[in-house]
């Protein structure tokens, strides 16, 4: 890791020792469904503590990408209770939930990338709708473009962009704000093996640095042996490996 | 190359000229009809005030003809005894002429056509001289006189100024309803092609008010341009018109011709901003109903 990258990390971050304990995102009986259809998700329990870094598993269609939106204020349960940097979402506010969203990093299958945005700005986003001034983060976007190897392609369009190289702007952007919580939805599912593993070593960086992750894979190779596991199958909670501490 | 992308900021939401023409041909015609409109209402409030102000402060007394003669030296004298009057004028019969002219057209006029004798009355601002009071007087002095009812012609001058003003009024409202309904549909249209912008924007922790302000802030500032071409154009269009009446010694009774007031310069002035502030609310309220129907849960 270069200097511009250490002034790009989440160096604000709380030492990850005196973090842990804590609850990041804890979810109570929690169910979802869209409208009169069977539940996505039913009765999921678990607690994940600041600082830890935790891969959901489950085949397409077990409710993954659900539970991220649950966990990143995209929607709120039909029953159960879903608590995030210890506060009971279903009694927030809806004008609070952007300032709650600003403490997270959110990096979709999709990648969303603005199309006529380039890179630079792409990545910029978040700390533009903070209200940060241009002078105070251009040397930070510009440090973690070239430490997530796009250094050379700040002035380009997504659309002149390789697959990859979307996939390390999205991160990017989602981590350019140092949030507090950091999650992926299949992160690596449009990369080569080389890339996906590099992405994942730039994720366990990020939660070294004290970040919360949750990363949504179903690509099971990925996913370092000693790692914490929620495992859903047909929206339940199958099996949990509790290395990093979740509860459920 | 980094150097000058991260000196200047690019604008979060696009600004596609070809795509925002139809609508800023939308917003220039809306303009250009409201100055029209406001300008021909005030063009006409100013001409009925000062037809008004005419017919308040002189009088005119019809001395019949083949009276007696110096009945209208007689006439003058038993006026100028009321206190309303300041002055009396009797008009040359080449006058009575004139008035003849529209019905029996500019050929010469036998010598001995009886012709009535007119008195100019002049009064004091805001003072009325009292008709039977008058009347009496000229029949007491054997005149026979008709003495003009202001009262009357100003009633008759305000039933089509009230009426001026009711379509002014109508009209505005329809040009304002469509203007509203232009940047609703606009909105929609926006918000449906910059849908990804949207998402990102909430994921990214952007506030409702954030979004909405940058899509009404653009809306606003095409309607602003809009606005600006639209009520120039009617200012000049309405002035050409104007001038085209004068010249022609026609009556522009609706328009302000090129004697511009301050009155229509703070109109020209206020359309495009008036129109800008529609858009923007309406936009504002468009954008902010949806986001929190369908993106904020």
């Amino acid at each position: 890791m270069n200097t511009a990258t250490s002034t790009s990390n989440p160096s604000r971050a709380e030492p990850k020792t005196q973090m842990q304990g804590r609850d990041n995102i804890r979810f109570d009986h929690v169910g979802f469904r869209y409208t009169r259809d069977a539940e996505i998700l039913s009765d999921l329990s678990f607690s994940l503590p600041c600082g830890s870094m935790t891969y959901v598993t489950g085949a397409s269609g077990a409710g993954k990408t659900t539970l991220l939106k649950l966990i990143y204020l995209h929607m709120r349960p039909t029953r159960g209770l879903i608590s995030v940097f210890g506060r009971d979402t279903s009694q927030i506010d809806r004008k609070a939930i952007p300032a709650l969203k600003r403490r997270m990093g959110i990096v979709l299958q999709d990648f969303d990338l603005i199309d006529h945005l380039n890179v630079f700005e792409n990545v910029a986003l978040p700390l533009r709708v903070a209200g940060q001034k241009r002078a105070a983060y251009k040397d930070d976007v510009s440090g973690l473009l070239k430490w997530v190897g796009l250094g050379g392609r700040a002035h380009a369009l997504p659309q002149m962009l390789s697959g990859g190289e979307k996939q390390r702007a999205a991160i990017a952007r989602a981590v350019i704000a140092k949030p507090e919580i950091l999650i992926a939805d299949e992160p690596t599912g449009n990369v080569d093996q080389d890339m996906a593993k590099r992405l994942i070593r730039l994720f366990t960086e990020m939660n070294r640095l004290g970040t919360t992750v949750v990363i949504a894979t179903h690509n099971k190779d990925l996913i370092p042996k000693d790692a914490s596991i929620l495992a859903l199958v047909n929206g339940q909670i199958s099996n949990v490996t509790n290395d990093a501490g979740i509860k459920a | 190359m980094t150097d000058s992308i991260t000196t200047q900021e690019q604008p979060l939401f696009p600004r596609r000229k070809k795509d925002d023409r139809p609508l800023f041909i939308v917003f220039v015609i809306l303009s250009f009809l409201a100055t029209l409109t406001l300008l021909a209402s005030a063009s006409a409030n100013r001409a009925a005030a000062d037809w008004h102000t005419d017919l308040a402060s002189s009088v005119t007394v019809q001395i019949k003809p083949n009276d007696k003669p110096g009945a209208a030296a007689l006439a003058r004298d038993i006026l100028l005894q009321s206190s309303a009057v300041t002055a009396v004028t009797i008009l040359p019969v080449e006058r009575s002429k004139e008035l003849l002219k529209p019905w029996l057209g500019g050929a010469a006029l036998p010598k001995d056509l009886p012709l009535p004798i007119l008195l100019d009355v002049r009064l004091h601002a805001g003072q009325a001289i009292d008709n039977q009071q008058i009347s009496a007087a000229f029949l007491a002095a054997n005149i026979r006189a008709d003495i003009d009812d202001p009262q009357k012609w100003a009633k008759e001058i305000k039933r089509p100024t009230n009426a001026a003003q009711a379509l002014s009024v109508t009209a505005l409202v329809l040009i304002i309803t469509a203007c509203i309904t232009a940047a609703v549909f606009a909105t929609r249209a926006a918000i449906t092609g910059q849908r990804r912008l949207i998402d990102v924007l909430h994921q990214v922790g952007a506030p409702p008010s954030y979004t909405a302000r940058l899509f009404s802030a653009n809306f606003a500032l095409t309607g602003l341009k809009a606005g600006g071409l639209g009520a120039g154009t009617a200012l000049l269009v309405s002035g050409l018109i104007g001038m085209m009446f004068a010249s022609s010694s026609g009556v522009s009774f609706f328009l302000p011709g090129l004697h511009l007031t301050l009155t229509d310069i703070y109109l020209v002035i206020a359309v495009p901003i008036l129109l800008a502030i529609i858009i923007a609310f309406a936009s504002w309220r468009t954008i902010i109903k949806t986001l929190y129907e369908e993106i904020y849960p």
